[in-house]
C-alpha cells in the first residue's frame, strides 16, 4: 500500500515544495533588506514589491545556454551542483518544521551529527565543482571555500554540541522540543554559544566578512566562474538553501524550534508559522552583520578561526559542561 | 637649501658651466639644453641636490631631422625641461631608468610613439600599441599618417606556457575584470595567496589623442582633450586652455579664474567621492560603497546646474569659461556643499573605528616616502607617502595663490592613508569652492581671443584629482597645435602599484590597487 501521506510531506509539505519557497522568499527578504539597509529599493518589479524575483532570476537562469568548458572535468562539473542541492534539501528533511520532521518521525538519535555532516558535504561538492571548472579563478575560490569551511566545521560542531549537552541528547527534534517543555530557548541558557554559533554559520555559509571564496574583485565568479545555465542556477540555489538551513539549525538548536503558543485550530499550522518567522528574525540578524562589514582577507579568516573561534568554541563547551553538571540541576 | 625657484638652476649652472645653456624663465622655471649623455649627469645633479627631484613627463618630439626628447622635471618649488635631440637616422640616447626609476614607463612610451632607442633600458615591446601594430612606424612622427598604416595580421596565439614553478599560479587582471571597471592587464603571478610578480600591459584604449589634435583646431582640442577621462574633464580642458593661454600669452579675467576653481573642484569632490565608495566595494564593503556614492548624486547634479551638462561639463575654453554661475543658483551650491560637510564626520568615524575596513586597508600597499619620490608618484598616493607636493601650492594656477587651504599629508604611506588623504581633501575642496564663490571679483568671464595661437612652447601642470596632470603645448604659429603631450597622473602612479603588491596577498591587490584610483582611459588616451 503506498503512503500518499508521505509522499505528499516529502513532495509539497513540508517537504521540497516548501522548502524551495521558504528559500525563494528568504532570498527575497534578504535582498531587501540589504538594499534596504544600503540605501537603494532592491527587487521591485516581479510580483508585489518583488516578492517574485528570485524565482523569475531562477527561471532565467534556467533558459540560458548551458556551456560545458573543454578542459573542464564534465561528469564532477555537470553534477555536482546538483547533488549538492539535492543533499542540502535531503538535510532539510531532518528538521522539524510543523513539529515534526518531514518524515513524520522524531528522527534517530545522532541526527544532528548526521545533518551536519550532510551539511559538509554539500560544501565539498561545491568545492569539486569548482575545482572540475578547470579555471584559475575557479581552482582559486574552491580552495578557498575548502580551506574555509574545513577550518570552521570544527567549531561548528564544537558549538552544536552545546545544545546537544543541556539537552542530553543529540537528536534535533527532542533538543527543539526540549526547549518547548522543560527547558527555556537555549538563547536564554547559553547566549554566548549562541553569539558564537551565528558568527561561525556566518562563516560557513560564506557570508561577510566571511565572503572570500566569492570576493569577486579579486576573483571574478570564484567557483562559479565557469557555471552557466541550469547549473548556475543549481549553485545558486544551494548556497540559498544552505542560508535558510543554517538559519533553521540556529532555530532548531537555540530559539525553540518550530514550537510556540498555539491560540487555536490544529498545531502545524502554529508550529510553522513560528518556524518561518523564526527562521527571518536570524535571516534579519546575518544580513545584519554582511550589510554593516568589510570582508576580512583568506588569512585573517583562517586565523581568526584557529587563534579565536576555536579556542572559544572549547571553552563554551567547558562551561556548558560545568553549568549542566553542577549549575542547571540547582535551578531547574 | 632655501627654496628659491631658481637655485636648481643655479646648481646646475655652476656644475656644468658653458658646457649646457641654459634659459631661465622659458617653460616655467628654466629651460637647460644638454644633449645626449649630458642629460644624465644633469638630472644626476638635480637630484643630489633637491630630494624631492622627480621626473613629470618625457616629451618625445618630431623637430624635422631630429628628434627632441624633453625631461620635464619637477623640484621643490621649481619646474624644469632638459632639452635633448637626437638624429632621426639614429635615434638612440641613454636611459635614465638606473639615474630615476620613475621614468621607465615614460621612456617605454616615448620609445613606442616616436621610435626614439634608449640605450640600456631593460625591457622592450610595444608598451601601448597593439600588438599587430606594424615594425618600424611611430605614430608621433609627422610622416606618419593615419590612413596609410596596415596592421599586420595578429600571430596566433600561443599555447598558454604554465609558469615553470608549478607553485606558482598566474592570476590574469583584465582586461576584462569586475576589479577593473576599464580595460587594462595585470598579469599576477601567486605563489599560493602571495603575489610575487606583477606584469602590466596597458594600451588597450589607446586613442591616440595627441596625434589627433595635431589635425584639429585650437578651439576643437579643448574638446577632444576632455574626453581624455570622464571622471577629470574640466580639469583636463582646463590643463590644455591654459597652455595655449600661455603660449599666447594671454590673460584670462579673474572672474573666470575662481569660475574655472569652482568647476575644478566641483570635479575633484565628485571624483574623491567615487573612489572612497569604490574602494569599499573592493573590500567587499558595499553598504560604504552605496553610501558614498548616493552622496555623489548631489554633486554631480551641482555640476550640471553649474556648466549645463552633468558628466563633460564643456565649460573651459581659450580666454576663460563658456558660461557664468547664476546668482539666484548660490543658495543652492552652498546648502548642497553643507550637507556633505555634515555626512563627512559618519564617513571618518567608519575609517577610524570600522575594525574590519581597517583590517583590510591598514598596512596594505605600504609604499615608502624613499619609494615614492624614487618612483615619481603624484597626488594623495605620494601625500599619502608624506611627500608633499600638489600644484595647486606648488605653482599656484587660476585663482588658487589667492585661496586658502591646507596641503593634506599623511606619512604612513598605506592605503588608508590615500583613502583619508582623499576624505580631507573633500572637506578642503568644500572650503575652496565656498570661499570662490565669496570672492569671486565681478566683471566679464571671458575675453575674445584669435584662433590662431603665436609659435610658441608652452608646460603647463594642474592637479587633477588624481594628481598632477601635465600639459605640453607646441605652436607653429597656425590654429592647429604641432604638439601637445599630455601626461596623466595614473600613468605616473601605476609603478608604485607594481612596487607595492609584490609579497602581498593576491586579496589585497584590488584594495591596494583601487587606492590609487586608477584611470585608464587616462593613462592611454
Amino acid at each position: 500500500m503506498i503512503d500518499f501521506t508521505l509522499i505528499f510531506r516529502i513532495l509539497v509539505f513540508p517537504g521540497f515544495t516548501f522548502i524551495l519557497l521558504l528559500t525563494l522568499f528568504c532570498d527575497w527578504i534578504e535582498r531587501k533588506i540589504e538594499a534596504r539597509i544600503q540605501n537603494r529599493v532592491g527587487p521591485m518589479v516581479a510580483g508585489p514589491a518583488g516578492i517574485l524575483q528570485p524565482l523569475a532570476d531562477f527561471i532565467k537562469l534556467l533558459t540560458k545556454e548551458d556551456i560545458t568548458p573543454r578542459d573542464a572535468k564534465k561528469t564532477i562539473f555537470k553534477f555536482a551542483p546538483l547533488v549538492a542541492f539535492t543533499i542540502m534539501v535531503f538535510a532539510f528533511c531532518f528538521l522539524p518544521i510543523d513539529g515534526t520532521s518531514v518524515f513524520s518521525t522524531s528522527g534517530f538519535s545522532g541526527d544532528l551529527i548526521v545533518i551536519l555532516a550532510f551539511a559538509t558535504v554539500a560544501n565539498f561538492l561545491l568545492f569539486l565543482a569548482g575545482w572540475a571548472s578547470c579555471n584559475p579563478y575557479g581552482t582559486i575560490g574552491s580552495a578557498r571555500v575548502l580551506t574555509q569551511f574545513l577550518g570552521y566545521d570544527i567549531p561548528l560542531f564544537l558549538i552544536a554540541l552545546t545544545p546537544a549537552f543541556i539537552a542530553g541528547s543529540v537528536q534535533i527534534a527532542s533538543i527543539a522540543s526540549l526547549q518547548a517543555g522543560t527547558f527555556l530557548p537555549f538563547i536564554v541558557l547559553a547566549p554566548w554559544a549562541f553569539v558564537l554559533f551565528v558568527i561561525t554559520m556566518q562563516a560557513e555559509l560564506e557570508k561577510d566578512p566571511f565572503d572570500v571564496p566569492h570576493s569577486e574583485s579579486e576573483l571574478v565568479g570564484g567557483l562559479e566562474t565557469e557555471f552557466t545555465g541550469a547549473k548556475l542556477a543549481f549553485l545558486h540555489l544551494t548556497r540559498d538553501v544552505q542560508v535558510v538551513f543554517g538559519s533553521a539549525l540556529v532555530v532548531e538548536l537555540f530559539l525553540g524550534g518550530p514550537y510556540g503558543p498555539v491560540f487555536f485550530g490544529p498545531s502545524w499550522i502554529w508550529y510553522t508559522l513560528w518556524f518561518v518567522l523564526k527562521v527571518i528574525a536570524v535571516v534579519l540578524i546575518s544580513e545584519y552583520i554582511t550589510t554593516v562589514v568589510a570582508r576580512f582577507r583568506i588569512d585573517q579568516v583562517l586565523s581568526g578561526n584557529w587563534r579565536i573561534l576555536l579556542p572559544a568554541a572549547l571553552l563554551s563547551l567547558m562551561l556548558t559542561v560545568a553549568l549542566v553538571t553542577w549549575v542547571y540541576p540547582l535551578v531547574m | 637649501m632655501s627654496n628659491n625657484k631658481t637655485d636648481i638652476l643655479n646648481v646646475v649652472a655652476t656644475k656644468f658651466g658653458t658646457k649646457v645653456q641654459i634659459q631661465l624663465g622659458h617653460l616655467s622655471t628654466g629651460t637647460i639644453i644638454a644633449n645626449n649623455g649630458l642629460h644624465r649627469d644633469v638630472l644626476k645633479t638635480m637630484i643630489d641636490a633637491d630630494e624631492k627631484t622627480g621626473i613629470t613627463a618625457i616629451t618625445g618630439l618630431d623637430l624635422g631631422a631630429n628628434l627632441g626628447v624633453y625631461y620635464h622635471i619637477r623640484a621643490t618649488n621649481a619646474f624644469v625641461t632638459i632639452k635633448a635631440e637626437v638624429p632621426k637616422e639614429n635615434p638612440k640616447i641613454q636611459t635614465i631608468v638606473d639615474i630615476h626609476p620613475g621614468s621607465l614607463f615614460h621612456e617605454l612610451e616615448v620609445a613606442d610613439l616616436l621610435g626614439v632607442i634608449f640605450e640600456g633600458n631593460p625591457t622592450s615591446g610595444h608598451f601601448v600599441l597593439s600588438e599587430n601594430w606594424p615594425e618600424g612606424i611611430y605614430p608621433l612622427r609627422k610622416d606618419v599618417k593615419a590612413n596609410q598604416v596596415k596592421l599586420v595580421p595578429t600571430p596566433a596565439s600561443e599555447k598558454i606556457k604554465l609558469p615553470e614553478n608549478e607553485r606558482l599560479v598566474k592570476i590574469i587582471i583584465g582586461p576584462q575584470h569586475p576589479a577593473l571597471l576599464e580595460p587594462e592587464k595585470f598579469a599576477v603571478t601567486v605563489d599560493g595567496e602571495i603575489v610575487t610578480k606583477v606584469e602590466p600591459r596597458i594600451g588597450y584604449v589607446h586613442r591616440g589623442i595627441e596625434k589627433a589634435t595635431e589635425s584639429r583646431t585650437y578651439l576643437q582640442d579643448v574638446y577632444l582633450v576632455e574626453r581624455i577621462c570622464g571622471i577629470c574633464n574640466s580639469i583636463h580642458a582646463c590643463a590644455f586652455v591654459e597652455a595655449v593661454e600661455k603660449v599666447g600669452k594671454i590673460e584670462i579675467p579673474p572672474r573666470a579664474k575662481y569660475l574655472r576653481v569652482i568647476a575644478l573642484e566641483l570635479n575633484r569632490l565628485h571624483s574623491h567621492l567615487l573612489t572612497l565608495g569604490h574602494a569599499g566595494l573592493e573590500i567587499g564593503y558595499e553598504t560604504l560603497f552605496q553610501y558614498f556614492w548616493r552622496d555623489r548624486e548631489p554633486i554631480m547634479d551641482l555640476i550640471e546646474l553649474t556648466s549645463g551638462n552633468r558628466v563633460y561639463s564643456s565649460l573651459m575654453t581659450v580666454g576663460g569659461v563658456r558660461r557664468d554661475i547664476k546668482e539666484s543658483d548660490i543658495p543652492t551650491i552652498k546648502s548642497v556643499l553643507e550637507d556633505l560637510r555634515g555626512k563627512l564626520p559618519f564617513y571618518r568615524q567608519i575609517y577610524e573605528n570600522e575594525p574590519t575596513l581597517k583590517l583590510r586597508m591598514k598596512n596594505v600597499g605600504v609604499l615608502k616616502r624613499e619609494d615614492a619620490l624614487k618612483l615619481s608618484v603624484v597626488g594623495p598616493v605620494a601625500r599619502g607617502s608624506g611627500v608633499d607636493i600638489d600644484v595647486r601650492k606648488d605653482e599656484p594656477y587660476e585663482a588658487y595663490g589667492e585661496i586658502p587651504f591646507k596641503e593634506i599629508v599623511y606619512t604612513e604611506g598605506d592605503t588608508w592613508a590615500r583613502m583619508n588623504v582623499r576624505m580631507d581633501e573633500v572637506e578642503e575642496s568644500i572650503n575652496i569652492i565656498k570661499y570662490a564663490i565669496d570672492h569671486m571679483p565681478t566683471g566679464p568671464f571671458r575675453i575674445d581671443v584669435a584662433r590662431s595661437v603665436p609659435a610658441g612652447e608652452a608646460v603647463n601642470r594642474v592637479e587633477a584629482p588624481r594628481g598632477e596632470l601635465f600639459y605640453y603645448v607646441r605652436s607653429n604659429g597656425t590654429d592647429i597645435p604641432d604638439r601637445v603631450k599630455v601626461r596623466t597622473p595614473t600613468f605616473a602612479n601605476i609603478p608604485s602599484f607594481l612596487k607595492t603588491a609584490i609579497g602581498e596577498s593576491i586579496a589585497d591587490v584590488p584594495a591596494n590597487f583601487v587606492s590609487l584610483d586608477p584611470c585608464f582611459s587616462c593613462t592611454d588616451r
